[in-house]
């Protein structure tokens, strides 16, 4: 099974743009990357890796990476549940407090933490 | 398995000549513990401060909590596998704890994930380090060092400093010696064949950088589940190599003292059957989450337990792990309760866990992470309040020109750790 990675961190598009097919959706925030990912879904593509990935809360940090399979199957309906229920959370979260904004180091520091979540699943993903 | 845990009652911490135990107080040889840290040439420069119980001191940010331990008999070292130790299967003989210490990492690792320990004001009782005598380390990285590099010479100072200070007690006479005791599965079965078989799901933080936990030195997500005799956890089998949100951080003292197994071995042989402890980690990759829960299940159906309860560390993603849990645990015939803690919005109205399955019908709540708290300012800060805004918690306008802070629970470190080592629930009436 190929891999699909949505994703709006730019670390994590540079490490992987040339390497594994890649959707850039750099200026999306971390709910829209979650609902362009819960579209993909319902087009039959797979969800790979978990979308609350790591324990930084939704509406703490802005990046979100996901990986998903390039094919398109039959419906994924685990995986439907999964990103319905993680869409739900982050609208709980942003309803509470909104995302703040976060000066150039902080934001750094998320990406590296959203790039080193992704990385360890891809490595993980030879069995594929 | 069976060990003698010796526990030596820490009633004071001092600066002294020499790292040492003498009449309840813990002396500490500062240059000592230094020399220790700076054998890293990773580490720039190393601080150790003290912080005693009501004192007027915040400390922030705090990577880890170790509780200084020594094996004096049976066989390895604490830590097994961890900062160049042997690996050896740990868990008999006799360890000495100095209970009532710490040793605290503390500073930046990165700009958020590190909490907050107030040794006295009304924040200091949502957090049982306010009542222990803390050894911080405060550690600044060389210039330019990798987050990785920096995380891992953090927590392996930690690690070595708490070893040095808990060899403080290899010569000490306990105040109190306990005797906990597992013995193998048909054995143990047999001993008690009347009561029920409980086990105990332990789910360790493994997503990656700043989400990680050891297990006899191996990284927790590279493992397939296994069990344990829960002796092996108190010497030190399990170390954290985590910063996730303070609140609900498992710090290395959490693994020594869990209170899961605390409590169960406390009704172990009089209404229960403690048969041990099954280990699984919390990946990100979803075929990990299957192959892991799959796994559990498995030891539950052939260990035949009656029941178990199941600890998870985080929020969203490990809730799914402990949903898979859950219902495989009972598909394989096991009553389950969970533990864990609530993020429900500040109104506590909105759903506590991002996943829930119909199995998951007994939780024991440790309380929830969004309340909102005001710290006031405190005499001295052992690190910085510099990242008091972006740490998991804080907000835009947290920190308040006199020092002190408004912010959620999540801020407090263990504030409502989902083992329960804290003082909030929830009840219902």
């Amino acid at each position: 099974m190929r891999k699909l990675i949505i994703t709006n961190n730019s670390f994590v598009y540079e490490k992987y743009n040339e390497k594994v097919e890649l959707v850039d959706l750099n200026g999306y925030t971390y709910l829209q990357v979650l609902e362009y990912t819960r579209d993909k879904i319902h087009q039959g593509h797979k969800l790979l890796t978990h979308p609350l990935s790591g324990s930084v809360k939704p509406n703490e940090t802005p990046f979100k990476s996901i990986v998903i399979s390039k094919e398109q199957l039959d419906l994924d309906f685990e995986g439907l549940c999964i990103i319905e229920d993680s869409i739900a959370s982050t609208k709980k979260f942003l309803e509470n407090r909104p995302t703040p904004r976060c000066g150039e180091k902080i934001a750094n520091d998320f990406r590296l933490i959203d790039l080193s979540l992704t990385e360890n699943a891809i490595n993980k993903m030879n069995g594929l | 398995m069976r060990l003698e845990l010796g526990k030596i009652k820490i009633t004071d911490v001092q600066f002294g000549d020499a790292t040492k135990v003498e009449g309840g107080t813990l002396y500490v040889n500062e240059q000592e513990l230094i020399d220790i840290a700076m054998q890293d040439e990773r580490i720039k420069s190393v601080k150790i401060e003290l912080a005693r119980p009501g004192d007027s001191i915040r400390i922030t940010p705090v990577k880890d909590v170790i509780e200084p331990r020594v094996k004096v008999e049976g066989a390895g070292v604490m830590f097994p596998g961890m900062v160049g130790n042997k690996v050896k299967t740990v868990g008999t003989g006799r360890t000495h704890a100095l209970v009532g210490s710490t040793v605290i990492t503390c500073g930046k690792i990165v700009g958020f994930q590190e909490g907050v320990i107030d040794m006295s004001g009304p924040i200091a009782k949502y957090c049982p380090f306010s009542e222990t005598y803390n050894v911080c380390v405060v550690i600044t990285p060389q210039e330019g060092l990798g987050t990785h590099a920096y995380e891992a010479a953090a927590r392996e100072a930690g690690l070595k400093i708490a070893t040095a200070v808990g060899e403080a007690g290899r010569n000490v006479e306990p105040d109190e010696v306990v005797v906990y005791e597992t013995k193998p599965l048909l054995e143990q079965v047999n001993e008690y064949p009347d009561l029920p078989k409980i086990g105990y799901i332990h789910m360790l933080q493994s997503q990656g950088l700043l989400h990680d936990t050891y297990y006899y030195g191996v990284d927790a997500k590279e493992i397939v589940p296994t069990f344990m005799y829960p002796t092996e956890i108190m010497d030190g089998a399990i170390t954290s190599g985590n910063c996730v949100a303070p609140c609900d951080k498992v710090t290395t003292f959490h693994h020594l003292n869990n209170p899961v197994i605390e409590d169960l071995y406390k009704r172990h042989g009089k209404d229960l059957n403690f048969v041990g402890v099954i280990l699984t980690n919390e990946n990100v990759f979803l075929a990990d989450k299957e192959r892991s829960s799959d796994m559990v299940g498995k030891f539950v159906e052939f260990l035949g337990l009656d029941g178990v309860l199941i600890t998870e560390e985080g929020y969203g993603n490990p809730d799914t792990d402990l949903m898979m849990n859950c219902k495989k645990a009972t598909d394989a015939g096991a009553k389950v309760v969970l533990i864990t803690d609530e993020f429900p919005g500040r109104d506590g109205k909105s759903q506590s866990l991002a996943d829930a399955k119909p199995e998951a019908d007994a939780l024991v709540s440790c309380g929830q992470g969004n309340i909102i708290l005001n710290f006031p300012p405190m005499d001295k800060v052992i690190g910085m309040l510099d990242y008091i805004e972006s740490q998991i918690g804080g907000y835009e306008g947290s920190l308040k020109p006199d020092g002190s802070i408004e912010g959620e629970l999540q801020l407090v470190i263990a504030g409502t750790i989902a083992n329960g080592y804290n003082k909030l629930a929830a009840r219902t009436y």
